[in-house]
């Protein structure tokens, strides 16, 4: 069994007697004191998540633009010096190798932000394309550098990041956290404000406890896991991979179809003429129970998809799933079930986003 | 911290055998503290003859799901729908508010299977002393 990688934080996590867990080939806390707790820190406060796991590569070079423009489903060359975007790596065939973050910090340097799993994949996919050309420089920082996100309403309040609070949503900027240089981002995987931060590894329990300090709560992969649930953000691996394409998984909004070419754009224009078989759908349990990932979702007693995430959602106490259903059963209000333990359970088609930060009703307590 | 009148099983479930021949049935503090934040429970109907060992309903944490098992064989006297509609009292109070079923033992001899508090605790810390760093 090959041994679990750790991340620079690992020592902190342990401090914190945090529970711990294997995911996508990393050691990470699960959760520290409970995850309805920490969730809820990010919903009302401010949190941080150790997400040193996901994959940092920086693109350099003269044609660092160009070359993302042809790997990206969005124009990396049309961002601008300290901005980024939310696109796709997709395969010839429209299958989708990862969902990232593009991010421009001069211009001619980018930084690509993408999940942990089958990462050795995606550089040996990006130095292929890549070759010899000397104008492009792939060069990965996973190990080198640690990633924490700060996430919640309370985040602008917090002194350490107030040199960055004028960044927009999305913004990019070199910082200080107390003396130690920084990237900071105006970006998170949580449904509310927030700031993903890149350090160098040696400064990273400085980082850490520079927000401790200030009282941000440690939070897990399982309060991460449920945030973005009711956020309606997808995982990779999960809610999709490369046997799905953007349309089906409801991110035809970050696949620029009339602009450029980039690698799966004839597949997807076809895909796109010919219409979608199944859909992602974000559905609501009406009955009693818990949908998980792997669940049947079942429809006038057939078996029509299965669910590929799903749980507790904590700010709306209800229960929430994401799944693939046919077309014809991706209407919003179409009535479904879920096969629970051999059972049957009602469940309700509704959108995605569970979760909106800022809306009219405010986040009922439990 | 584990009560010393009541029983213990393997499963980490609980039964207080007071009153006579009835008795409370819940998670041990060990259970709800390996499972975190309880959301969900799934229980016996009233009336219901659960048997010793067998699984009796499932507790779902925002992680985990899992069987609860009967500690004994009986009939399900009394449900607890406060747990039901509120499932974090199993975390925050498990030996008491988070009791599950109260039971009418149907073999009361069949307590003598299952571990006293001294043995419990000693089975507990052989766990956790197992778990790795």
């Amino acid at each position: 069994m090959a041994l679990l990688k750790k991340t620079p934080l690992n020592k902190a996590h342990h401090e914190l007697r945090a529970r711990m867990t294997d995911f996508a080939g990393w050691q990470l806390p699960i959760w520290y004191t409970s995850i309805l707790e920490e969730h809820r820190a990010v919903r009302t406060g401010a949190g941080m998540f150790d997400v040193s796991d996901m994959g940092r590569v920086w693109i350099t070079g003269k044609k660092a633009g160009a070359f993302l423009d042809r790997l990206l489903t969005k124009r990396a060359s049309r961002l601008e010096i300290g901005s980024s975007q939310f696109c796709l790596l997709c395969l010839e065939d429209g299958g989708i190798l990862d969902d990232l973050l593009a991010y421009r910090v001069e211009t001619d340097c980018f930084l690509i932000v993408c999940n942990a799993s089958n990462m050795e994949e995606k550089l040996a996919w990006l130095r292929r394309w890549a070759g010899s050309d000397p104008d492009i420089s792939i060069e990965e920082k996973t190990d080198d550098t640690v990633m924490v996100a700060v996430q919640g309403p309370a985040v602008c309040q917090l002194q350490n990041l107030k040199g960055v609070c004028h960044l927009p949503r999305f913004g990019v900027a070199k910082t200080r956290i107390e003396d130690v240089e920084v990237l900071a981002a105006r970006t998170g995987y949580t449904g509310e404000d927030g700031f993903e931060i890149i350090g160098d590894a040696a400064n990273a329990l400085h980082i850490w406890k520079s927000f401790m300090k200030q009282g941000v709560k440690a939070c897990g992969l399982g309060a991460r896991d449920s945030l973005r649930l009711e956020a309606g953000m997808l995982l990779y691996g999960q809610d999709m991979d490369r046997s799905t394409n953007p349309f089906e998984a409801g991110l035809r909004w970050v696949v620029e179809m009339d602009n450029g070419d980039f690698i799966g754009k004839s597949a997807l224009l076809d895909i796109k003429h010919q219409g979608v078989k199944r859909k992602l759908i974000g559905f609501r349990m009406t009955g009693r129970g818990i949908a998980r990932p792997g669940y049947k979702i079942i429809s006038c007693g057939q078996e029509v998809g299965k669910v590929t995430s799903g749980g507790y959602a904590p700010t709306l106490n209800a229960n929430i799933g994401f799944g693939y259903v046919p077309t014809e059963l991706a209407t919003i209000g179409t009535c479904i079930e879920i096969m629970i333990r051999n059972k049957p359970v009602a469940a309700t088609v509704v959108n995605r986003q569970f979760y909106k930060r800022g809306a009219q009703n405010e986040p009922q307590r439990i | 911290m584990n009560p010393k009148e009541y029983k213990y099983t393997q499963e980490h479930e609980w039964i207080c055998p007071k009153p006579e021949n009835k008795g409370k049935v819940g998670l041990a503090d060990y259970a709800q503290s390996q499972l975190g934040d309880i959301v969900f429970l799934n229980l016996p109907a009233l009336g219901t003859q659960v048997e010793q060992g067998k699984k009796m309903g499932e507790v779902e944490s925002v992680k985990a799901v899992s069987d609860i098992f009967a500690p004994v064989s009986g009939q399900v006297l009394e449900v607890n729908q406060t747990v039901i509609d509120e499932p974090g009292l199993v975390n925050k109070d498990p030996y008491g508010a988070g009791w599950l079923v109260r039971l009418e033992l149907s073999k009361p001899s069949e307590l003598d299977a299952l571990m006293d508090s001294e043995k419990y605790d000693k089975f507990v810390a052989e766990l956790t002393e197992g778990e790795s760093e």
